[in-house]
């Protein structure tokens, strides 16, 4: 044996600095870390494992949550694809999704890019002023929605009025409902995604935009060729979130419209909680529930997929 | 990938410790429950939704009940009653929920056909009040055969109306048949600036989630007409029913005498706001009346083709199955002392609905006006779909043409699809 294989044998490497040297009597970090995650593991495995698990076992049979339940098979994941009262929710959610994702997104990306320009005045106060819908609960912003609305009290109508456009029961109205409860959606959730393209535009290197600018490009070059590409994780990220949010559309539902009129606002989220808690029929509400993760998590997926080779093919 | 198959079974494992935990089984009521209850007092737990004036009277009463004996306790706990539908199944469910609980009669069956209520059979049986009671009110407790719930409250719709716009107007009697009624609101409907959208309407017909669902229903009895038959079949699309749905249609959208889109909230609020004359309501509204400085009439729903009919919006109180025997046969002696003579009048002035019981003269309840005016209706008031457990879809189907129709549907092919939809919802 060389004196330079006993060498490297004794080596230890010197401990983190201000960490704890490791000893033989210290935990190892493994059982650290787990002593570190355990209580937060416990809470995740009571409020969501074991719902979400109980969920699925309840999916096959017709529990109404107390007294006697029966397996009742794939019985109602068969209702839910024959039954076309439900399979119209299905509609309307995607009708939702499809106006909620790209409004948020163009929104929050719109003012996101002209609260970043340390030129604008008062942009602190913008910011604020925009993030705050955010903050409230939905079901408060959607009884203020409700009352601003109203076709005989509401002031958005008063307003209106004196400039010649009659706005009407836009919430009874069946071809204008989903629109106006999901632009109420849009309006309490865009500055949270607004925040977060700030901060992805503050990562953007200002010598990229000084490249682009002596090369000879104009604003929307800029925006296309350095902009977007250098967005696209933090696209990826608004899109997918604000895609889950909107299969998840329930709150300002529930308060504006109530799933009407004739069930035009009638989102998968509704009929689950009708299902489950004005018809007892907790088999069925937990199977819908499950139809709707899998939906959403292959959206996510095929979002995920399209964002990673859009990223590989600006990075080759 | 081992460490990841390794993470789920820790997770898993922990999910199952903590339902080992937290699961009671599906037993009953406790041990501890079923000993306390035969060693000592029972005590029972009481969720209702009376959250105005006629609550205060419920807890007088609930408190005269628990001094008058020392053998029972009543612990009653007032929620409204949207909070008593969205927590009743999730306290059920953790075994949590109350011993009695009272929630409007259509949902009484959602309920009972699910097992959540104890049956009272017995006590219908036995009871001296029970065989007193306004037995249109007692049919709405019975879900496939067996009682489930006792009737706390059965009103029929009426019609207030303002009486100043009334006298403005030079209207001195109250309409009696449907022509009269469309005539006189088509007094009362005012387009002062002429664009074709009237300042004041008439009265304000809702076409969806009326007052207690009741305001089609009430029209459709009225025209000779029904929702579900006797035998429990859908009969939305019948003659009758196309017939009325037409007629009131015409008036809306022709005559113009009443706003279009509006449901049953937004109908108590155009005329707390003074700007309709007339509108079928609840008994509440004679207070809300009041808070709104209206000086109120009380009449009942003119007659249709084939007479005076209304339906009735009833709150029934049921046992729940979280009560063991002696809690059940203690609600009962609640429920005998509820329905003497003396606290039956009590509870009828003081929640301003008419009395329970026939034999209560009316000079009894004649001190409260609202009590004085609604209870000669009563009689002919009708449960709102007694028995049908699918009373959400059966409602939204009958909402969705009456709403149709009033925006300018075909009601015939309205009423086909809606009972289409009802034939599916009473569907076993």
């Amino acid at each position: 044996m060389s004196a330079t294989a006993q060498t490297r044998r004794t080596y230890r490497a010197p401990g983190q600095l201000g960490g704890r040297p490791r000893g033989r009597g210290g935990p190892r970090p493994a059982r650290l870390a787990l002593a570190f995650l355990l209580p937060a593991l416990l809470i995740l495995a009571a409020f969501v494992f074991w719902p979400v698990i109980s969920a699925l076992r309840l999916s096959f049979t017709d529990s109404s949550g107390f007294g006697a339940e029966h397996f009742v098979g794939l019985a109602n994941y068969v209702e839910i694809f024959t039954t076309p009262r439900i399979l119209r929710t299905l509609g309307v959610t995607t009708m939702y999704a499809a106006m909620f994702t790209p409004l948020t997104i163009a929104a929050a990306l719109a003012l996101a890019l002209l609260l970043n320009r340390r030129t604008l005045w008062g942009r602190g106060f913008f910011r604020t002023a925009f993030f705050l819908p955010f903050i409230i609960s939905m079901a408060v912003a959607a009884f203020a929605w409700e009352f601003l609305l109203d076709p005989q009290i509401g002031l958005l109508n008063y307003w209106l009025q004196s400039i010649g456009i009659h706005l009407g029961n836009v919430l009874q109205d069946p071809n204008l409902a989903l629109p106006t409860v999901v632009l109420v959606a849009v309006w309490k959730s865009f500055g949270f995604y607004m925040v977060i393209f700030i901060a992805g535009l503050q990562d953007i290197p200002g010598e990229l935009y000084e490249a682009a600018t002596i090369d000879g490009a104009n604003a929307w070059q800029r925006f296309t060729n350095v902009t977007l590409p250098q967005l696209s994780t933090t696209l990826a990220f608004v899109a997918i979130f604000a895609l889950i949010a909107a299969f998840q559309a329930f709150d300002q539902i529930y308060v504006l419209t109530g799933g009407g009129p004739y069930r035009s606002t009638q989102t998968v989220v509704m009929e689950i909680y009708q299902e489950g808690f004005k018809k007892l029929d907790i088999g069925l509400a937990s199977a819908l529930s499950y139809v709707l993760l899998v939906i959403t998590l292959v959206l996510s997926l095929i979002q995920f997929r399209f964002f990673n080779r859009r990223e590989e093919a600006i990075a080759g | 990938m081992k460490k990841v198959i390794a993470s789920v079974a820790a997770l898993t494992g922990a999910a199952l410790v903590l339902a080992g935990c937290s699961s009671g089984g599906d037993g009953a009521a406790s041990s501890s429950d079923a000993s306390g209850s035969a060693s000592g007092p029972v005590t029972l737990e009481f969720w209702h939704g009376y959250t105005e004036a006629d609550g205060k009277v419920l807890d007088q009463i609930v408190a005269d009940f628990n001094a008058s004996q020392s053998d029972i306790t009543i612990n009653d706990t007032t929620k409204t009653w949207a909070d008593i539908g969205d927590q009743l199944l999730t306290a059920l469910s953790a075994k949590q929920g109350p011993d009695l609980v009272a929630l409007p009669a259509e949902n009484l069956p959602i309920y009972a056909s699910k097992g959540a209520f104890a049956p009272l059979d017995d006590w219908y049986s036995s009871s001296e009040a029970a065989a007193s009671l306004n037995q249109n009110a007692v049919s709405m407790e019975k879900i496939n055969g067996s009682y489930a719930g006792v009737p706390w409250g059965f009103v029929p719709l009426s019609v207030i109306y303002n009486k100043a716009l009334f006298d403005q107007a030079g209207i001195t009697e109250f309409p009696t048949t449907w022509d009269e009624w469309v005539a006189t609101a088509k007094k009362l409907t005012i387009d002062q600036n002429g664009d074709g959208t009237p300042e004041q309407y008439g009265l304000v017909l809702p076409d969806h989630a009326t007052v207690g669902n009741g305001v089609w229903a009430s029209l459709f009895y009225e025209g000779g007409g029904e929702i579900v038959d006797k035998d429990g079949n859908a009969v939305v699309n019948s003659a009758a029913n196309v017939k009325t749905l037409t007629y009131w249609a015409d008036a809306v959208m022709k005559d113009k005498i009443s706003p279009t889109g509006v449901d049953g909230v937004g109908a108590d609020k155009l005329f707390t706001a003074g700007t309709v004359a007339m509108e079928v309501g609840g008994p509440w509204m004679a207070s809300v009346a009041e808070g709104a400085n209206i000086d109120y009439g009380l009449a009942q729903i003119p007659a249709g083709p084939a007479g005076p009919a209304s339906s009735a919006i009833g709150i029934s109180v049921a046992v729940t199955n979280q009560a063991d025997d002696a809690k059940k046969a203690a609600a009962e002696k609640f429920f005998d002392y509820f329905y003497s003579q003396e606290v039956a009048t009590k509870w009828s002035l003081g929640s301003g609905w008419p009395p329970l019981r026939t034999d209560i003269p009316a000079s009894a309840v004649s001190s409260n006006p609202v009590v004085a005016a609604l209870t000669p209706m009563a009689g002919t008031a009708r449960p709102l779909l007694p028995g049908i457990a699918n009373s959400v879809d059966v409602l939204a189907a009958v909402d969705e043409a009456t709403q149709k129709a009033l925006a300018g549907g075909d009601p015939t092919s309205l009423l086909d699809a809606a009972n289409s939809a009802v034939s599916d919802a009473l569907a076993p």
